[in-house]
C-alpha cells in the first residue's frame, strides 16, 4: 500500500517539477556557473565588480536581443568555457549515470527490502505453525494419557 | 604555558597505549585489578588534555602571540567567547578541541552507571582510546597548536571577519560534538562484534549516546545554515557545498542508524544492516572531518593548506577494513531472528524510510564526488551544483516527510487496510483543505502545493494521534487534558520525543519550501530619497555613512521600510573591511517575521557618486527553519529523558484503581457486571474481582 502511495508521488513529482518559462539574463545565469571562484552562479556572484559575471550577463543580455535561443546561448559558454561552466551536469551521455544512479539505486534498494520481508514474514509465519504443531502433538500425546487413565480407573479404580 | 600544553600531550598518549594494553590483556586474562587501572587511565587521559586544552584557551586570553596559532588567529581587541572560539578556529586547535570532546566522552563513558553492556565496556574503551591515540599523534607530530614563533609578534592578525559572527561560538563545537559523540556507538558496535554479544546489549548501551550525537550533529548543519544565512549575504542558507554535503551525509545516516536500531530491537531483524549503519556512520565522520583539512577542496570551510590528508585517509581505511572485515568473520552469529507478522505494519515503514535516508546520502555522495569520477573517466571537468541536489534530493525528502506521517496512522505488528484508512481519513482531509485554502491565495506552483500538502498531512497526523492518545489517558485516568497531557508525554518520553522531532523537521520543510519557491528578489541602484518597492515592502533608501572602529572601516547604508503605507522602521546593511584583510566583508540586514524575512544587502556604489547599489530579497517562512530548530532540540531531548522502570502491577496502587475504574465504567456503560479486568495493567488485581 505504501508503495503505490510512494510510486505515485514520485511520478507526479517528476512530471511537476520542470515548469516552462522564458529566457531571461538570470534564468540563463543561473545556468552557468561564475568563473571568478566564487562557487556562485552568474546569476548570483556576490562580488561587485565581478571579472567574469558582469560582462557574461553583458554578453546574455546581448545575444537575447539578437534573437538567439538560450540553448545557443549556453552552447556558446561551453565552447569557450569547457563543460564545468554548467552549474549541473547536462542530461547526456556519461552524466545521465549522475542523473539516473540514485533513482536505481533506490528502486534496487526497494526491491531488496522486498524480498527480505517477504522471507521475514514467510519465515515467522513458519515459526509460528511449528509452534502451533508442536503444541497440537503434545495436545494429542496428553489426550491419549487421559483416556487409558480414565479407563484404568474405571476398569481398576483407585490404584 | 605552551610547553605544559604539549606535554600534557604526550603524558597523554602514554597513558593511552598504557590504557589500550590495560584493556586488552585485562577482558581476556578476567583481572580486575588491570581493567580497574584501565579505566582510571582513560579518567586520566580526559585529565591531561583537559589540561592541554585549558594550557592553549590560557594562551589565547591572554594574547600570548609568541604560540604561534594565537597569533594566526587572534588580535588584542578580541572579546572573551571569541577569544575562546578560536580554539576551533585552526585547524590544529580543532584537531585538539576534537581530541578533548573524545576523552571527555570517554570519560563519561567509564563512569556511566550502566546495566546493560558491562562487559561490553572494556573492548569499546579500547576503540575510543585507539581513536584518541590517532588525533594525538597528529597533534603530536604533524599538527601542533602549541608551536612557539622564534619572536613575539606585537598583534595578533586577528579572526577571519567572516567568522566573527555567534554562529562562530556555536556551530563547530556542535558539530564537532556530532561528530565525536558518533565514535561511542561505534566501538560498542566493534566491541560486540569483538565478544560475540550481538543481541540487543549494544543497542541498549548507545541509544542515549547516539541521540545526543544525532541531536548535535543536526543542530550543528542547523546553526551553519543559519549562519551562513545571515553573514555570507547571498541570501540563501545552503549551497551544497562538498563540506556541508559531508556533515549532512554522517546526520542522514545517523537517522537511518536511529530508527533501524529500534527494528532490531522489536522484531530482531537488520542486524547486520545496524553493524554496517554504524561503521557507515562514523567513517562519514572522519571523512567529513578529512575533506575540510586534506587540501582537497576550495571552500569556506577549507582549513588552509595541510599535509594530513594521507594520515586521515590511511585511518578511515582501518576503520573500514577492519570493522566490515569483523563484521564479516561475526556474520554467523548475527543472524535475524526474523518476527515480523506482516508487510503492512511500521516495521515496513522503517525499513522504507531506511532506504530512503540512505538513498538520499548515497545521491548526495555521488553528486560530491562525481566531478572527481568524470574527470577520472572522460577527462572533462564538470560541476554538480546546487540545482541537481535539489531536483534529486527533493523528492526523496519530500517521500520521508510523507513516511513520517504514514508511520504514526499505521500499526507496529500488523495493521488492518481498513483501520489504515479510517486513521488516514481526517488527517487527509484537512490537509486537502488546507492546501485548497493557500491555492486560493495565490500559490499555484504544483510543487510547492504538493510539498505543503505533504507537510499538512504529516502534521496532522501527528496532532490527530497525540489528540487520540491525551483523549484516551483522560477516559482511563480521569485526569484533566491538560495533566493526561503532560502525563501522557512523560509516560511515553521515547514516543512523543519523536512526534515532536518529527514536528520540528516538518516545519523546518516548511521553512525551506517557502523560501525555495516563493522568494523575490530585486537589484537596483538608488540615490538617496528614491525608494523600491518588492512583495508588501516600499524601502526608501535615506543615507549612506562611513565611520571606523578600532579594528574596522564600516561602510553603512540606511532605508527605511513601509508596508501598507504604514512605517515599519529603519534597516542598515553595511559593508567593512577590517584590518590585516582585504577582503569586504557584507552584513546583511534582515527583518524577521513568521511570515517572511526582508533581506537586504548593500552592494556597493561609484566612488563620489552618492547613488548605491542594494539587492533586495523577500524570502517567505524562513523563520520557521530555525523555530524548527528549536522543536527539534526539545525533542530530541525529551527522547534522552530518562525515564522511571513501571513497578510490576501486583504493587501498583495506580493500576488497581485504574482497573476499577474502567471496570465501573464498563459495567455503568454495558449494564452487566463486568467479569473480566480489561486494562492490561491490572491482571491480577482484577483477577480476585471474579
Amino acid at each position: 500500500m505504501a508503495w503505490r502511495v510512494l510510486g505515485v508521488v514520485f511520478i507526479l513529482v517528476a512530471l511537476l517539477s520542470t515548469p516552462a518559462s522564458a529566457a531571461t539574463v538570470s534564468s540563463i545565469g543561473e545556468q552557468l556557473v561564475c568563473q571568478c571562484g566564487c562557487n556562485q552562479t552568474v546569476a548570483a556572484c556576490p562580488d561587485n565588480p565581478c571579472s567574469f559575471a558582469d560582462p557574461a550577463r553583458a554578453t546574455i543580455a546581448q545575444k537575447l536581443a539578437q534573437g538567439e535561443s538560450e540553448t545557443q546561448i549556453i552552447q556558446y559558454f561551453v565552447a569557450r568555457y569547457g563543460e564545468q561552466v554548467l552549474v549541473t551536469p547536462s542530461k547526456s551521455g556519461f552524466n545521465l549515470v549522475a542523473w539516473i544512479l540514485p533513482f536505481l539505486a533506490l528502486i534496487a534498494g526497494a526491491f531488496v527490502i522486498y524480498l527480505s520481508l517477504k522471507k521475514w514474514v514467510w519465515q515467522g509465519k513458519v515459526q509460528e505453525v511449528e509452534a502451533e504443531t508442536q503444541s497440537e502433538k503434545e495436545d494429542e500425546e496428553y489426550q491419549l494419557r487421559l483416556e487409558q487413565e480414565l479407563k484404568n480407573f474405571s476398569e481398576k479404580g483407585f490404584r | 604555558m605552551a610547553e605544559l600544553g604539549y606535554i600534557a600531550l604526550l603524558l597523554a598518549l602514554l597513558a593511552s597505549v598504557y590504557s589500550v594494553f590495560a584493556f586488552i590483556f585485562g577482558k581476556r586474562g578476567s583481572s580486575p585489578a588491570l581493567l580497574s587501572s584501565a579505566r582510571n587511565g582513560m579518567l586520566v587521559v580526559c585529565g591531561l588534555v583537559s589540561v592541554s586544552v585549558l594550557a592553549l584557551a590560557y594562551s589565547l586570553i591572554t594574547h600570548d602571540f609568541q604560540v604561534e596559532y594565537v597569533a594566526s588567529y587572534t588580535s588584542s581587541d578580541m572579546s572573551f567567547p571569541f577569544l575562546i572560539s578560536a580554539l576551533w578556529a585552526g585547524n590544529d586547535g580543532s584537531l585538539l578541541f576534537w581530541a578533548w570532546l573524545l576523552a571527555v566522552f570517554g570519560a563519561v563513558v567509564t563512569l556511566q552507571k550502566r546495566d546493560a553492556g558491562r562487559e561490553l565496556l572494556p573492548y569499546a574503551s579500547t576503540v575510543i582510546l585507539l581513536t584518541e591515540i590517532f588525533f594525538l599523534i597528529l597533534l603530536l607530530f604533524v599538527a601542533n597548536p602549541f608551536v612557539r614563533l622564534n619572536f613575539t609578534p606585537s598583534e595578533g592578525q586577528g579572526l577571519n571577519p567572516l567568522l566573527q559572527n555567534p554562529g562562530m561560538l556555536f556551530h563547530p563545537p556542535s558539530l564537532l560534538s556530532g561528530y565525536v559523540a558518533f565514535t561511542i556507538p561505534f566501538a560498542f558496535a566493534v566491541s560486540a562484534l569483538l565478544t560475540r554479544r550481538l543481541g540487543d546489549e549494544w543497542i541498549v548501551a548507545v541509544r542515549r549516546w547516539t541521540l545526543a550525537a544525532w541531536l548535535f550533529l543536526g543542530l550543528g548543519n542547523l546553526i551553519g545554515a543559519w549562519w551562513a544565512y545571515v553573514e555570507l549575504g547571498w541570501g540563501g542558507y545552503w549551497a551544497w557545498d562538498p563540506v556541508e554535503n559531508a556533515s549532512l551525509m554522517p546526520w542522514l545516516v545517523g537517522t537511518a542508524f536511529l530508527h533501524s536500531i529500534m527494528m532490531q530491537r522489536r522484531r530482531g531483524i537488520l542486524k547486520v544492516w545496524n553493524m554496517v549503519l554504524i561503521i557507515l556512520t562514523f567513517s562519514l565522520s572522519i571523512f567529513g572531518t578529512f575533506l575540510t583539512r586534506s587540501g582537497i577542496l576550495s571552500s569556506v570551510h577549507a582549513f588552509a593548506d595541510t599535509t594530513m590528508g594521507p594520515f586521515f585517509l590511511v585511518f578511515i581505511g582501518i576503520i573500514l577494513f577492519g570493522s566490515l572485515g569483523l563484521l564479516y568473520y561475526r556474520s554467523d552469529w548475527l543472524k535475524s531472528e526474523a518476527e515480523m507478522e506482516s508487510v503492512v505494519s511500521r516495521e515496513s515503514t522503517f525499513l522504507i524510510n531506511n532506504l530512503l535516508l540512505v538513498g538520499a546520502a548515497f545521491a548526495i555522495f555521488l553528486g560530491t564526488v562525481f566531478p572527481v569520477i568524470s574527470e577520472a573517466v572522460r577527462g572533462v571537468k564538470i560541476t554538480v551544483g546546487a540545482p541537481w541536489f535539489n531536483q534529486v534530493n527533493g523528492p526523496i525528502f519530500l517521500a520521508i516527510i510523507l513516511l513520517a506521517g504514514l508511520c504514526s496512522l499505521i500499526g507496529w505488528r500488523r495493521a488492518s487496510v481498513s483501520n489504515l484508512m479510517r486513521n488516514f481519513l481526517w488527517p487527509m482531509v484537512a490537509a486537502l483543505i488546507l492546501a485548497l485554502v493557500i491555492f486560493i491565495f495565490g500559490a499555484r506552483q504544483p510543487y510547492a502545493l504538493l510539498a505543503f500538502f505533504l507537510c499538512a498531512f504529516v502534521l496532522f497526523t501527528i496532532l490527530y494521534e497525540w489528540f487520540r492518545g491525551t483523549k484516551a489517558r483522560h477516559n482511563i485516568r480521569s485526569e484533566n487534558y491538560l495533566k493526561a497531557f503532560f502525563g501522557l508525554i512523560g509516560a511515553n518520553r521515547p514516543r512523543y520525543g519523536g512526534y515532536i522531532v518529527h514536528i520540528g523537521i516538518v516545519l523546518i520543510a516548511i521553512g525551506v519550501i517557502g523560501s525555495s519557491f516563493y522568494n523575490v528578489e530585486k537589484e537596483v541602484t538608488l540615490k538617496p530619497g528614491e525608494s523600491v518597492s518588492i512583495a508588501s515592502y516600499t524601502l526608501t533608501f535615506e543615507s549612506r555613512d562611513t565611520f571606523q572602529t578600532q579594528s574596522k572601516t564600516v561602510d553603512s547604508a540606511t532605508l527605511t521600510v513601509a508596508s501598507g503605507g504604514r512605517l515599519l522602521g529603519k534597516i542598515t546593511p553595511s559593508k567593512f573591511l577590517q584590518n590585516n584583510y582585504d577582503q569586504a566583508v557584507t552584513e546583511v540586514a534582515i527583518r524577521s517575521s513568521l511570515i517572511e524575512d526582508l533581506y537586504i544587502i548593500l552592494i556597493g556604489w561609484d566612488e563620489g557618486d552618492t547613488a548605491t547599489s542594494f539587492k533586495v530579497i523577500v524570502n517567505p517562512l524562513v523563520a520557521w527553519m530555525w523555530v524548527g530548530g528549536v522543536i527539534l532540540l526539545m525533542g530530541g531531548l525529551i527522547s534522552m529523558w530518562p525515564q522511571q522502570q513501571r513497578l510490576p502491577a501486583q504493587n501498583n496502587e495506580e493500576a488497581k484503581e485504574s482497573a476499577r475504574k474502567v471496570g465501573d465504567r464498563k459495567s455503568q456503560q454495558k449494564g452487566r457486571s463486568n467479569q473480566r479486568g480489561a486494562v492490561s495493567s491490572g491482571r491480577s488485581s482484577s483477577g480476585a474481582r471474579r
